[in-house]
């Protein structure tokens, strides 16, 4: 059976009033509430009665899940199908499918040093070769062609410091960063460039590019501010600004993972922002980064996504993850480019529907625009 | 002034829509009033012609002006919101102030938003790269519409 004919249509009219709402948080504008990102992924496969492993190993149906999920829950006019290790079996990474996580790296390919100089970046035309281009391309051109209101591309480079690290494994490249920045530094640059060649293929292929970034090994929990400050935030602009050269953008999701109490900071005046920009920013210490704070840092420079946090929603407790993300809206709703409601990462592929359910109430009950 | 187009400018300025005759007015005007920045070599101006914000990116040459490049875009430029310490090797002819990294505001369709830029805080002018203006900007103005619409 075609992917296509496992699902009902799409309700234009709900995807219509979500478009409104979803400009609205991003360009301004009348919309009736703030929209809600919980980051999903496979657990729209989960929640269609397929499982994690079908989300990445099926970019089809990973996708058409994605769109009828989001309808479910009243959330993203679009699909947002992408996968972690993007561009990385570019670079010689073998991924291997697993049936309860995303697919993960089998191996590394730099063990010494000079292996680093061996890697060699592919360009536009060679990348369109790979696992990744052809795996995303699958998704986005039979999202076009089967619903195209919700057609999105987007070119993922979610964390070029930890994919850069990941081509030589955590522990040596760590030790690289306090014995030889130089070298860990190049190969973060390897794999970014490699990514700049991924964002032009994709924008050459759909005429533009969502790029989904941001730093997620570099936080304050793992590396301290000076070296964050080296291989996540100035490779950040790099990378940004090699893309929009490139032709991919306008918009750009910064997705700041983990703990970056003592790191955000660094972000700020480095970061590139095109008038289509979010921010989101995950923990701060143990707890949620506080809505105030996110406003006041990027709120004046792009629209911000605070969050509810990511552990919550394992947990059968609805009114908890209600609460929270109360009090994150009404300290962020008034952002002056815009507010988005997330959660710290992705929503777990397992969450009960009445967690998610329980972050949607709270934006009708505390983000409807001309309440406050 | 006499004005050089290569062939390759000429392409380029064609595929964005602009007329050598714009370039030139923006030229006239940078050279008139020194409006303009400059890294010694390279200069880069602009002038809002209609609704559009036009740059050239030219060098002088004797009686010459040698044009590089030049692109435009909708958005109206407004305010800097931020500025980075880092010098670009830029200088704004008018005021000799050194140009910075930065991000300005611009205005569309009744949204405002910010971009990169090169800025100058002591005058409160900044310039949007060909980089981000004829791609990215030229997207967004797009999606501005297309959402707006």
């Amino acid at each position: 059976m075609d992917t296509a004919e496992l699902f009902p249509p799409i309700d234009l009219d709900w995807q219509n009033k979500s478009r409104k709402r979803y400009a609205a948080a991003v360009l301004g504008g009348d919309a009736d509430r703030i929209p809600v990102d919980p980051m999903m992924l496979s657990h729209s496969t989960v929640a269609c009665g397929h499982t994690i492993r079908d989300f990445y190993e099926k970019p089809k149906l990973g996708a058409h899940c994605l769109a009828y999920i989001q309808q479910l829950y009243d959330l993203l006019p679009v699909t947002k199908y992408y996968f972690a290790h993007p561009w990385m079996p570019e670079l010689g990474i073998r991924l291997k499918f697993m049936d309860y996580t995303p697919p993960v790296p089998e191996n590394v390919v730099v063990v010494e040093p000079e292996d680093v100089d061996l890697l060699e970046v592919p360009d536009s035309e060679e990348i369109k070769k790979g696992f990744t281009f052809t795996r995303l391309t699958e998704a986005y051109d039979y999202i076009r062609e089967k619903l195209p209101q919700m057609f999105v591309p987007i070119s993922p480079c979610p964390e070029p410091e930890g994919s850069g690290a990941g081509l030589a494994g955590l522990e040596q490249f760590l030790m690289w960063t306090i014995t030889d920045m130089d070298l860990a530094l190049k190969l973060v640059r390897k794999y970014t460039d490699t990514a700049v060649s991924g964002a032009e293929a994709l924008a050459k292929r759909y005429g533009m590019a969502l790029l989904t970034t941001g730093s997620v090994l570099a936080n304050s929990d793992i590396m301290p501010p000076e070296t964050i400050d080296k291989v996540a935030a100035d490779n950040l602009e790099y990378l940004v600004k090699s893309a929009f050269t490139r032709g991919a953008g306008p918009q750009v999701f910064y997705h700041f993972c983990g703990n970056h109490e003592n790191d955000y900071h660094l972000f700020i005046n480095k970061i590139i922002y095109s008038p289509l920009t979010i921010v989101h920013m995950g923990y701060k210490g143990r707890e949620v980064f506080p809505a105030g704070e996110l406003k006041e840092a990027f709120g004046d420079k792009a629209t911000i996504m605070p969050s509810v946090d990511t552990k919550r929603f394992i947990v059968p407790n609805p009114r908890a993850i209600y609460d929270e993300a109360a009090r994150q809206i009404q300290d962020g709703r008034d952002s002056p480019k815009g507010f988005i409601l997330g959660t710290t990462c992705e929503v777990p592929p397992f969450s009960p529907p009445g967690n998610l359910l329980a972050l949607v109430r709270a934006a009708k009950d505390h983000g409807t625009y001309g309440t406050w | 002034m006499e004005y050089v187009f290569s062939d390759a400018v000429k392409e380029v300025l064609g595929k964005r829509g602009l007329k050598e005759d714009d370039i030139k007015a923006v030229i006239d005007y940078a050279e008139g009033s020194n409006d303009k920045i400059t890294d010694g070599a390279k200069n880069i101006a602009k002038k809002e012609i209609g609704d559009l914000t036009v740059y050239a990116v030219y060098a002088v040459d004797g009686g010459n002006a040698v044009v590089e490049s030049g692109y435009a875009h909708k958005m109206k430029v407004l305010d800097i919101v931020l500025d980075s310490s880092d010098a670009e090797g830029w200088t704004y002819a008018k005021n000799g102030a050194q140009v910075r990294k930065g991000h300005a505001n611009l205005t569309y369709m009744g949204a405002t938003r910010s971009g990169p830029a090169l800025v100058e805080p002591t005058s409160g002018e900044a310039w949007f790269e060909e980089y981000l203006a004829a791609s990215a900007l030229a997207a967004a103005e797009g999606l501005f519409e297309a959402k707006r619409a």
